[in-house]
């Protein structure tokens, strides 16, 4: 059977890796070639890296970076942040990466997902969908949440269906690095919505919210906070997912 | 893929032209994208009949992922589309349902059903990483060496004298994966 | 919080998981460690190894040593079994006690070996404690990855490619198996796996340099060296403990008959019972302390766990000990709070969003470790 991902996230700016807080601007968490090696070796399943400075200058550095990361850890490696074109997408499938991370191009430019997905498969992609609960109410972000998109949640993921989204991943900004637990109220009524595998991503604070998470529906959960700010690594994890019945790859 | 091989002491050379696949004493075909797309872009670079009669000259072939699903003799993506027709059998949709999302993405077990070469020094039981929508259905149940359960029981290795493929990636699947590589590089092709 | 049925080691133990009899993988793999491992050809692989490496270089081996049991034991046998020439080389840490440097002094001129020691730089040391303090709840960082990277630069620069370590990590925790029956190797992945907390020297730079005056190089004992440099060398760092078995309370038995090896008292541990253990660092009770805040046990379950494991101990006797001892805070606490010019309050702070559930410390009804007898002698900061 298919079994749940822990999948360490790292936030990539100018060369390093930062930890935010209610995507508020965050301190320094390491080197990201060096933290990505670490987390392979403690067994992480996926990694994901996202650009979160904006992909305008920095695309060729950070393509360079996951090249390195590529070429030395062998996991699955999701990245984005920024990309806003067939090209950028291009540019970091051939420096390593399996599969990209696509968020405001969905409400800017929706065709691109078409355009990927044809290209190299609905299973390369994840769509990333930034949220804020407001009046009861999902409120949708773009540039990295910078931006409040005028539209539903509902017609946002039918923009989406019909495109060819491989999984989606679900980020609650209130939560972001509050390590109080995640938002599985959203998780709920998408999954029931979507037939995509969903990651859920944004406030982590400590094992048992993984368990809850994944008891909610989750496919895979997300975690920055986490292993960064808590004595904690991929291997534990899953020692505690065990424990609690949650089943976890084996090797 | 190359860096997996690279660093397990392996010499790695990307290939796009018929020449090339005929001197390959190893080939490997990764998979990226859909099955329509890659047999097109194959016809078009000429390359079919390349790998068809690489295959028949006995040397170690090995599909992965959509490299797998394109050995078959046809598949269903994107309206229908023949394959390299190198091991009977069809690429279909996998379906959703309940506790089942498509892509199939993560962690799996592939249970063995037969020894390979290939597996040699892998455990038997464990998960390797899985990132597809469709699967391979094969014709003969003997050339079907693993398989892996995701709604159906499909087939995550299939294998034909000198050909073999993995539905999984094993250069993402750490120790098992990186080992189905060693093997492949020492693989004579016999079994 | 669910607890292992035969050692009792808790839920909130790092790695641990129990099996559908509630036995814990810790205790499996002392099962397998004493009823599968083929001990007589795991010897012979060691004779083998040592024949290959004797003579070729200006050293037989490197040994790493911190003066504990293990690396005293590692150090003993090896030069008396195989009459190895050692180098033994030794990281500082900041806070060795008396009574080991005295215990080191005896086994060095008694044994008659070459030694070299490395103390890096105190106010580094300082703020690498502070940072990992916050992010891990372990202020250890700089012992743990000083110890396991700074022997490798030095195998690299004498050219020693074969390095010993003493036991092996599967006697302590799960993130390497007995059950695969494999040789552990002490490489950079388990540098990653588990020894630097999950951070390395590079990510500790970006960390700390904002507010710290650092020049890149102070992190340099820090660092594994790199692998390219390693493979040249045709290294091999293997656990002693991985070709015989492992076990601490016979070791401590032969060293103190044969090199006068000195147990030491130690802050939260029962009198008497456990002299061997972790008697080589004085912030011990600090660390100790630190796990039974975040975790909920500490170093009392983690010894009668072994003693049950290896038939020296009941379950109802381990209990009583960890009701007793378990749980205090320790004197050195004073020292710690001194160094890192910090309150007890801002300390509590910082480790409450460390905990680990399901346990919930209580940090008003702590009562206090005794003190041990050398605490005078401990390192107190000049006041400015």
């Amino acid at each position: 059977m298919l079994k749940r991902r822990v999948i360490p996230l790292q936030l990539w700016e100018k060369g390093r890796l930062v930890k935010t807080v209610r995507f508020e601007p965050g301190r320094d968490v390491g080197d990201p070639v060096k933290s990505s090696q670490v987390y392979s070796d403690q067994d992480a399943d996926e990694l994901i890296l996202l650009n979160i400075g904006g992909m305008k200058d920095d695309l060729q550095l950070f393509s360079q970076t996951v090249k390195k990361i590529a070429s030395c850890c062998f996991v699955p490696l999701s990245v984005g942040g920024g990309i806003r074109s067939l090209q950028d997408a291009d540019i970091l499938f051939s420096s390593g990466a399996d599969k990209v991370v696509v968020n405001t191009a969905t409400y800017l430019e929706p065709n691109i997902v078409t355009e990927i997905s044809q290209k190299y498969g609905t299973q390369a992609i994840i769509i990333s969908i930034d949220y804020r609960w407001s009046v009861g109410e999902p409120r949708l972000f773009s540039h990295g949440g910078s931006k409040e998109e005028d539209i539903t949640l509902k017609k946002h993921l039918e923009n989406i269906a019909g495109r060819g989204a491989g999984e989606i991943m679900l980020q609650s900004m209130e939560r972001d690095g509050s390590m109080e637990g995640y938002d599985l109220e959203l998780l709920r009524a998408v999954a029931a919505r979507v037939p995509a595998p969903m990651i859920l991503a944004g406030g982590a604070g400590n094992f048992s919210h993984l368990v809850e998470a994944l008891e909610a529906g989750a496919d895979a959960v997300a975690c920055g906070s986490i292993f960064n700010f808590g004595d904690n690594n991929p291997i534990r994890a899953k020692a505690y997912l065990k424990n609690y019945g949650i089943q976890i790859k084996k090797y | 893929m190359k860096g997996a091989l690279e660093s397990l002491g392996w010499d790695p050379l990307l290939v796009s032209t018929p020449r090339e696949i005929t001197n390959a004493s190893h080939l490997v075909l990764p998979g990226v994208g859909s099955f329509r797309t890659a047999m097109l872009r194959l016809k078009e670079a000429g390359l079919v009949e390349a790998i068809r009669g690489y295959a028949q000259t006995g040397r170690p072939l090995l599909g992965i992922c959509l490299g797998m699903q394109i050995l078959a003799s046809w598949g269903a993506e994107g309206g229908g589309e023949e394959g390299l027709n190198l091991i009977s059998g069809k690429v279909v949709a996998l379906q959703t349902g309940p506790g089942i999302r498509i892509p199939h993405v993560g962690w799996n077990t592939v249970h063995l059903q037969s020894t390979h070469p290939l597996f040699d020094d892998t455990k038997n039981e464990v998960d390797y990483y899985f990132v597809h929508s469709f699967a391979f259905e094969a014709e003969k149940k003997n050339q079907v060496y693993s398989e892996t359960e995701y709604g159906v029981r499909f087939s995550s290795a299939v294998g034909r004298e000198n050909v073999f493929g993995v539905q999984f990636h094993p250069e993402k699947s750490q120790k098992n994966g990186l080992q189905i590589l060693d093997n492949f590089c020492r693989w004579d092709g016999l079994c | 919080m669910k607890r292992c049925a035969r050692c009792g080691l808790p839920e909130t133990y790092e790695t641990i998981q129990f099996d559908s009899y509630g036995v814990c993988n810790i205790c499996r793999q002392h099962e397998y460690k004493k009823d599968k491992i083929d001990w007589s050809e795991r010897k012979g692989m060691l004779d083998s190894l040592v024949q290959d490496y004797r003579g070729k270089n200006d050293y037989d081996c490197l040994i790493p040593f911190s003066g504990g049991k293990d690396s005293t034991y590692t150090l003993y046998y090896l030069v008396k079994e195989y009459k190895l020439k050692p180098l033994v080389v030794q990281f500082n840490h900041g806070f060795m006690r008396p009574n080991l440097l005295a215990n080191n002094e005896r086994t060095f001129k008694k044994l008659g070996v070459d030694v070299l020691s490395f103390t890096p730089n105190w106010k580094v040391v300082k703020r690498l404690m502070l940072e990992s303090l916050i992010r891990k709840g372990d202020f250890c960082w700089h012992c743990h990855t000083g110890i396991f990277s700074y022997p490798m630069h030095v195998a690299i620069k004498y050219q020693i490619p074969l390095v010993f370590w003493g036991e092996p990590s599967s006697e302590y925790t799960a993130y390497y198996d007995y059950r695969e029956n494999e040789i552990e190797k002490v490489d950079e992945s388990r540098f990653n796996r588990f020894v630097n907390l999950g951070i390395t020297a590079e990510d500790m730079k970006g960390m700390i340099q904002k507010d710290f005056d650092l020049d890149p190089r102070d992190l340099a004992p820090y660092t594994y060296p790199p692998i390219r440099d390693l493979k040249k060398l045709q290294y091999q760092s293997v656990c002693l403990g991985s070709f015989i078995s492992w076990d601490t309370k016979r070791h401590f038995e032969v060293i103190s008959k044969e090199l006068g090896w000195q147990g030491d008292e130690v802050e939260g541990m029962p009198t008497g019972k456990y002299s061997y253990e972790k008697i080589e660092c004085y912030m011990q009770g600090v660390r100790d302390y630190l796990k039974y805040l975040k975790r909920g046990y500490s170093r009392v379950t983690q010894m009668t766990a072994l003693d049950i494991r290896n038939g020296r101990m009941e379950r109802q006797e381990a209990d009583q000990l960890v009701a007793q001892w378990e749980g205090k805070k320790p004197p050195s606490l004073r020292l710690f709070l001194e160094y890192l010019e910090m309150s007890e309050e801002e300390f509590n702070k910082i480790v409450q969003k460390l905990v680990v559930p399901p346990f919930k410390p209580d940090f008003q009804k702590i009562p206090s470790a005794g003190q041990t007898k050398d605490f005078d002698r401990w390192y107190r900061e000049m006041k400015a």
